[in-house]
């Protein structure tokens, strides 16, 4: 009975370490949290991936994302979509109101851009995302829209950045849809829901503050 | 002898075949490709093949793992434990793009059929009973939260899936719970039987029985 007791202990202590490994200390239980407390923890340099956009010229998507100078708010999408990215261009459309707004009186929120990168190149060809941008009423100086035409580098993209996409079935995709802050170092260094817009706004607003010089 | 010796043989050959099939990139990729297929098809069957190899384990390695696991306390426990863990919804999705968890997710199932085979027995019915009420609800706990969420626990699943997953574990609880109920009410009847009519001659072998 001594041995059960004794191995029954340290099960339960092997079992409390494995959950404490998984849960990152009990703060989150899907890999979705994981993701979002990892970025925080230890920020992602963004790959050196090819892009090309409407009104953006074919260059590795570090590139573009580290000029030095503005944080940017990455969202994935697709315009074939009818759903989630639907409710991120509103909130985007929103996002560039504020911004616009803002960069009358603010020197930093001169230095906030947006970005919406599609994850269906095959299809989003620079043609339909200008078309896609226009809808949107996207102000191009502002909120770019690119795609990664290689497919192989697509998914390094998406597996560098954590961004699952499945296909639903009925010809459209399911994916974990956030806020991405990108620093001015291309670096993605927090990651929002898209219910939190305002604060992922007044993050990348106070990281380009911070940097901007006075 | 020889018989038994034929038969723990071709246990083993069962078993491993099994694995080997479950173990196939293309059966992995099914099982996997749908929340509850991996949670409700490929758990199972993992567990089932770990509980076929706890049937071939040689004898003097059951003395000594039963020495360990007095009443099947410890059996029980880890696989409460195994189970506690498997139900995080991260381990479905870091399971599908880490190998290793993967690995560690496979031998958790073997174990733990093995662990409640060694241990269902010598358990008795205070101890199953212990077991159940731990891992019953907590699965009820899962299976309500994955029914109820508006949003995706997992980042590589559907959330109709997710719902049909959690509707699935409810009902699996609630049978699993029913049924061992059942189980309990039938010992304790004959249990009273056997101390309410002493006839010996007639109820002699099952006085020992629970």
């Amino acid at each position: 009975m001594l041995k059960t007791a004794l191995l029954s202990a340290s099960l339960a202590v092997a079992g409390y370490a494995c959950s404490a490994w998984l849960t990152h200390d009990f703060q989150v239980w899907t890999a979705e949290g994981a993701r979002r407390l990892e970025v925080a923890l230890q920020p992602i340099a963004a790959p050196s991936v090819q892009i090309d956009g409407p009104g953006v010229t074919a260059q590795a998507l570090s590139q573009l994302l580290s000029d030095g100078q503005s944080v940017t708010l990455v969202d994935f999408v697709y315009t074939r979509c009818q759903t989630v990215c639907l409710a991120l261009g509103s909130v985007y459309q929103q996002m560039q109101t504020t911004l616009q707004a803002a960069r009358k009186t603010d020197a930093a929120a001169r230095q906030v851009r947006l970005l919406s990168i599609s994850f269906d190149g095959q299809h989003d060809n620079p043609r339909i995302l200008e078309a896609y941008a226009a809808r949107l009423g996207a102000d191009q100086l502002l909120w770019r829209f690119v795609r990664v035409p290689d497919p192989k580098e697509t998914q390094r993209l998406l597996a560098d950045f954590q961004v699952i996409v499945v296909p639903d079935g009925r010809g459209a995709f399911e994916h974990n849809a956030a806020l991405l802050v990108v620093n001015q170092h291309g670096q993605l260094v927090r990651i929002f829901d898209y219910a939190e817009q305002q604060l992922a706004l007044d993050y990348a607003r106070d990281l380009a503050n911070a940097a901007s010089p006075r | 002898m020889k018989l038994a010796q034929f038969w723990l043989k071709w246990h083993l050959a069962i078993a491993g075949l099994a694995l080997c099939l479950l173990a196939l990139p293309g059966a992995r990729l099914f099982l996997e490709a749908n929340m509850t297929r991996h949670m409700l098809v490929q758990f199972p069957l993992l567990a089932l093949i770990g509980f076929w190899f706890a049937g071939a384990l040689p004898r003097n390695w059951m003395r000594r793992l039963n020495s360990w696991n007095g009443y099947g306390i410890s059996g029980l426990f880890a696989s409460a434990l195994l189970l506690a863990l498997l139900m995080i919804p991260r381990v479905l999705d870091l399971a599908l793009v880490d190998g290793r968890i993967e690995l560690v997710k496979w031998l958790a199932l073997l174990v733990c059929g093995a662990a409640v085979r060694l241990s269902w027995q010598p358990a008795g019915l205070l101890v199953q009973g212990f077991f159940l009420g731990n891992v019953l609800p907590m699965m009820v706990v899962v299976g309500y939260l994955f029914e109820s969420s508006p949003v995706r626990l997992c980042n590589a699943y559907l959330l109709d899936d997710q719902e049909r997953l959690g509707q699935s574990l409810l009902w699996i609880a609630a049978v699993t719970g029913l049924a061992w109920l059942a189980i309990l009410v039938r010992a304790m009847m004959r249990r009273e039987a056997a101390t309410a009519l002493p006839t010996p001659s007639e109820e002699g072998p099952s006085t020992t029985y629970g």
